[in-house]
């Protein structure tokens, strides 16, 4: 099994797939704030994807930009074969972890 | 000075210094197209230019460890402070003078706050070991500033402080960059959004 994603790098990764071809910084960056409902830094979004690509999981190029980024080109993300692997091991994985498991559990008083 | 609908210049001459070539132009392209297409309509120019400022402050760890190991430097300043705490407990137990008890006390948090930083990886104490650190970072920064201002207003300045408490500040606010963000780690190592060059 590959090495278990982090919830942040699934969160990406998810985010990657919905966009499809339009997954570019800031449209990820966008989109991860509207699914998880909170506000993620850049940093955060940026390290995550720098990280995810130094592990081969996923890929990315250039294209060119828009008059509202200033003329400044845009870096194309696309998951590669193994982040399709991660992520359906980490599906696999917390799917098993939850059916092991009743919920809701009951709190005790 | 700026022009309308854009984010701060500073800031975007900032990040654009911070990054790398490989990021340089996509990453404050990204911020721009943000800030015009979505942050500036939704709030008003102030808070708008805060959340590109938060923005660059969020990249700026990933940066500054990229072009730096911010680790290595934050274990020195430690050493240099825990010498320096070492060396205050020392003179204050000799000379005695009063509340002596309570400076003894500051110089040996102190003394552990810095042995703690210099400790908390090599031990591999994890994450949140590292995260609890960052109160003691508060701590420093807090000590640091307020020897700052005392020696300022003093009658005679002394040298010796101004260095202990620039020395302090520094270790406070590299314990921020370096730890409890996961970088730096052997597995991280030279990562970063500034770091595949």
């Amino acid at each position: 099994m590959a090495e278990l994603l982090g919830t942040f790098e699934q969160a990406v990764l998810l985010v990657m797939v919905r966009l499809g071809s339009e997954a570019y910084g800031r449209a990820i960056l966008h989109q991860v704030n509207e699914s998880l409902k909170r506000e993620v830094s850049a940093g955060s979004v940026y390290t995550t994807l720098d990280r995810l690509e130094a592990r081969g999981l996923i890929i990315s190029k250039l294209a060119e930009g828009t008059p509202a980024r200033g003329g400044r080109p845009r870096r194309y993300y696309a998951i590669a074969a193994d982040g399709v692997r991660a992520l359906n091991d980490a599906h696999r994985t917390m799917t098993a972890l939850w059916a092991s498991i009743q919920w809701p559990a009951k709190v005790s008083r | 000075m700026k022009a309308a609908g854009s984010p701060p210049r500073w800031a975007e001459f900032i990040l654009e210094r911070l990054l790398i070539s490989k990021d340089r132009r996509t990453v404050t392209g990204d911020l721009r197209e943000e800030y015009v297409e979505a942050i500036l309509p939704r709030m008003n120019r102030i808070r708008a230019d805060l959340w590109y400022v938060r923005q660059v402050l969020s990249l700026a760890p990933s940066c500054a460890s990229a072009r730096i190991n911010v680790h290595k430097v934050l274990r020195l300043v430690s050493l240099c402070t825990f010498v320096c705490a070492c060396w205050l407990a020392g003179v204050e137990s000799l000379l005695r003078h009063s509340g002596f008890v309570m400076r003894l006390g500051i110089d040996a948090a102190i003394g552990l706050v810095a042995l703690a930083a210099i400790l908390v990886r090599p031990l591999h104490l994890g994450i949140r070991a590292e995260r609890c650190l960052w109160t003691g970072a508060i701590a420093l920064i807090g000590q640091g500033t307020e020897a700052l201002i005392r020696n300022a207003r003093s009658t005679h300045f002394e040298g010796f402080v101004l260095v202990i408490s620039l020395l302090l500040m520094l270790q406070g606010i590299l314990m921020f960059f370096s730890l409890g963000r996961g970088i730096d780690t052997p597995r991280n190592a030279g990562r970063g959004i500034g770091s595949l060059e």
